[in-house]
């Protein structure tokens, strides 16, 4: 049978949204998408976490996730069954640089959601046992997380990257010892202080033809002080290989990576199409050599993805310990990049990334998702249709640059989580130096 | 229109050879979903040959007549769709989503490694290390890796068909052998054990076109039988403790629950949603916030084709509370609502979160392929998808609460306990 040929049509544009800004300072982002029963609302904050005393850090993430449990209209949990009866769910993140809030509930009952929402918002009742509970749970999750071979990794990286002594570099949710410290007034005052309508930006997308219902957001009024304030860049971290020792560990989970430009460099679409071709892809360069041709991992995944002023490129995967250290050897000598880029390659990561678009976005929290980011760095939604006019005139050439450019040998960082016994000797029998640090220290 | 009444129009056929076709269409959508389903998975697996359901679904992946090893994955990719398989104990999936104007080049390279695979020792000894560090990677080196297993053992013996979980045994996996794989081929991967989900910009007629162009020409071959699987033997509840180098301590309370297709399952879903899905359920509001024995207490729901199914309760004590008065009160709650039921709001809300969450499975095309593909093998209809939530919508408290009195009875909880190293 003759293998059939592709046609593929016209261009995707990402949806324009309806805009306004109401009288307290929010802006709303109104996405209109026919057919999508299930809305999706997302609030960014643009509050960072730097903005935590020291000594009470996970302050953010605790006062965030105990701020539905109940409020002063419906204490003790019934705010909960209020807005679980409409279908709903509400589910937040206290990022670094931002923080999200939002929830999905079925389209036909957003007004009443987003009333129920607006109360949550203005009058959390944050009573010491809820507090106290996700206190706990945020404890728990540290210690889980320093459990787990692929967030102890994270952690590590991270901390090598940003430095121990920047807000970055440290745990977003704090640790035990910051935690314990941390009490119900201390979420009453972060409350106050950053949720706020003043400079948040409201993302709302589902089959909403009428924005009437996203008039209740007026309803909600703060103290009127926009928190938004740009903490200082970190310094460059230190390029050294880590290893977070995990004795006995049958495999080693390997991170690399480094810090790179913003959206707004003029290398960031060569970049994008780089990244993809390295270690993006399933038929990645890394992927297919450590996967597939050496049956050393699941998987080797990664790439450039971007933050606010920032992004990060990583390269990460798990391997067997008896293969660890041959394995960051290969990764690190495939970063050097010795082979151009063929025109094959960058036409292929070009095709996925641009082509991918109308699945990646095919839901109401797909677009809030990709929206939601783009407000917390300040962008507006037609960059993404920017981006992908932009993506279409990098050539092979330009991506090999800024890749070789952007990556340079010696800049990167490694962790490793796994059986530092093993894996120092092996790293060291190919001029790798590696230390073990304690995550806990 | 109330989304119970959401409604998906359907297009079936079989093809000469015996595969079968639904299509699906939507104009509207941004991709065309397409969803095989093998009606083979891990328990149709032999002792000491666990495993190798899931190593041939990577198999399929490593080159054919026409297709390069890696190539499927790279060509889908390229055109800027996703792809990817799974393996269960009931099936394995093999999916794509594509532009319209990419489905036949899909449907093709489907047909190429439907009828062509080619395996050559290299990539077999590839995928097999491959395979042995997915199992690392999702079971040997996480902290509770075992608890899956450790559950399954207390309601199946190992020489069951739902005995052993679907990525095997590292031992089965080394035994694994290239002659396998054309048997293990020429076994299941029948056209009669095929059905095909075609969802999105296609029409019913389009779709049965292009099945019948691209797979029709399989040679046909009697399809499987179906499983005759004997439930396990009854046995009485045990409590299996163990201690493992984990964060926390936890507890689970399992039972055996009828097979996927029974109509009891919703109600246990409900029953499992009031009593331990959020922060209004039963146990969070008695043992987790008023209660000061539990940090926090989940679900889970295991279900089978061709035996029990396994649901759980699960929880994680406040520090210094023993496991087993935690599993007592666990149960305690468990009998109170058996015997008493749900409230009205309790069933409501239940309900309302079913509704959003089934609309979140049918709100993309892949999704909605997928739950169609679910819907036929489970139910044999693949319409069933039209009226699951009607049916869920229509439970009333009293079956709620019949459900679980009959499958979540107290007395015969298996209990696990797994302890904390540090801790014990």
């Amino acid at each position: 049978m003759i293998r059939p040929d592709v046609t593929l049509s016209q261009a995707w544009h990402f949806p324009t949204p309806t805009v306004m800004s109401l009288p307290t300072g929010l802006t709303v982002w109104h996405f209109h998408l026919p057919g999508q029963h299930l809305a999706t609302f997302e609030l960014v904050l643009p509050v960072a976490l730097a903005a935590e005393p020291r000594d009470l850090e996970g302050l953010g993430t605790v006062a965030l996730h105990a701020i539905d449990e109940g409020t002063v209209s419906h204490p003790d949990g019934r705010i909960g069954e209020l807005l679980e009866a409409q279908g709903a769910t509400l589910h937040g993140t206290a990022r670094l640089r931002y923080t999200t809030f939002g929830g999905q509930a079925p389209t036909r009952r957003l007004p009443e959601v987003l009333r129920l929402f607006v109360e949550v918002l203005a009058e959390p009742e944050y009573a010491e046992r809820d507090v106290a509970h996700h206190i706990e749970a945020q404890v728990a999750a540290y210690d889980s997380k320093l459990a787990s071979p692929g967030p102890s990794a994270r952690l590590a990286l991270r901390r090598e990257l940003y430095g121990a002594e920047h807000r970055e570099g440290r745990p977003a949710a704090g640790t035990p010892a910051t935690l314990g410290q941390l009490t119900a007034a201390d979420a009453h005052a972060w409350h106050r202080r950053h949720f706020t309508p003043d400079g948040a930006v409201l993302l709302v997308a589902g089959d909403l033809p009428d924005p009437a219902p996203l008039s209740r957001l007026a309803d909600w009024v703060g103290p009127g002080r926009g928190s938004g304030s740009t903490p200082a860049p970190a310094p460059d971290g230190r390029s050294r290989i880590v290893v977070v020792d995990r004795p006995g560990s049958v495999q080693a989970t390997i991170l690399i990576g480094r810090r790179s430009v913003p959206r707004s460099h003029e290398r960031w679409p060569a970049l994008r199409l780089a990244g993809h071709a390295v270690v993006g892809a399933f038929a990645s360069r890394l992927n297919l050599e450590l996967r597939e041709r050496l049956g050393y991992s699941y998987g080797i995944g990664g790439g450039f993805s971007p933050g606010v002023g920032e992004s990060q490129f990583t390269v990460g995967g798990s391997v067997r310990t008896e293969v660890a250290a041959d394995a960051v050897a290969r990764l690190l000598d495939g970063l050097e990049l010795r082979d151009p880029f063929t025109a094959a390659e960058i036409d292929d990561a070009r095709r996925y990334l641009v082509g991918v678009a109308p699945l990646a976005n095919e839901t109401s929290a797909d677009i809030v998702g990709q929206a939601s980011a783009l407000a917390a760095a300040g962008l507006d939604a037609g960059y993404m249709n920017r981006h992908f006019a932009d993506l279409g005139e990098v050539t092979p050439a330009q991506a090999t640059e800024a890749f070789r450019e952007e990556v340079r040998p010696g800049t990167l960082t490694v962790a490793v989580a796994g059986a530092a016994e093993e894996l120092l000797p092996a790293l060291a029998a190919r001029g790798l130096a590696a230390e073990v640090v304690d995550l806990r220290d | 229109m109330t989304e119970a009444a959401l409604s998906y129009p359907l297009t079936r056929a079989r093809l000469d050879n015996g595969l079968q076709v639904v299509v699906a269409p939507d104009a509207a959508a941004p991709g065309v979903a397409v969803n095989l389903w093998v009606d083979v998975g891990s328990a149709d697996e032999q002792p000491g040959r666990t495993g190798f359901a899931h190593l041939f679904e990577h198999l399929m992946f490593q080159g054919s007549a026409n297709v390069a090893s890696g190539e499927h994955m790279a060509t889908v990719e390229a055109l800027g769709g996703t792809v990817n398989a799974t393996t269960s104990s009931d099936r394995t999936n093999y999916f794509e989503t594509v532009p319209r104007g990419a489905l036949e080049l899909a449907l093709w390279l489907e047909s190429d490694r439907f009828s062509s695979l080619a395996i050559t020792a290299e990539n077999f000894e590839a995928q097999r290390q491959v395979v042995k560090e997915e199992k690392r990677q999702r079971y040997d080196n996480q902290p509770y890796g075992d608890l899956l297993e450790l559950l399954t053992a207390q309601h199946f013996p190992p020489e069951h068909p739902y005995g052993h979980l679907t990525i095997g045994a590292m031992a089965d996996l080394d035994d694994a052998s290239l002659d396998d794989v054309a048997a293990f081929f020429d076994t299941w991967y029948r056209p009669a054990n095929i059905r095909l989900v075609l969802c999105g910009p296609v029409t019913g007629d389009e779709g049965v076109a292009l099945a019948e162009r691209y797979l029709g020409g399989l040679p046909a071959r009697p399809g499987r039988a179906p499983r005759d699987v004997p439930d396990p033997p009854p046995g009485p509840p045990t409590v299996v403790s163990v201690t493992r180098d984990v964060p926390h301590p936890l507890t689970y309370l399992s039972w055996a629950t009828p097979p996927a297709a029974h109509p009891d399952q919703p109600a246990i879903d409900l029953a499992l949603a009031i009593l331990a899905d959020g922060n209004t359920s039963r146990l969070h509001r008695r043992l987790v916030r008023h209660g000061d024995l539990a940090n926090e207490a989940h679900s889970a729901s295991l279900t089978h084709r061709s035996t029990r199914s396994v649901a759980a309760l699960l929880a994680r004590p406040v520090e210094g509370v023993p496991l087993p008065r935690l599993s007592d009160a666990v149960l305690d709650e468990v009998a109170r609502f058996a015997h008493e039921g749900p409230t009205d709001e309790e069933l409501a809300r239940a309900i309302a979160q079913y509704e959003r969450e089934w609309l979140w499975e049918l709100a993309t095309t892949a999704g909605r392929a997928d739950a169609i593909n679910e819907a036929w093998l489970l139910h044999g209809d693949p319409g069933q998808v039209n009226h699951h939530l009607a049916d869920v919508l229509a439970l009333d408290a009293g079956a709620v609460a019949a459900a679980a009195g009959r499958w979540l009875a107290p007395a015969s909880a298996q209990q696990l306990h797994y302890h904390a190293e540090a801790a014990a």
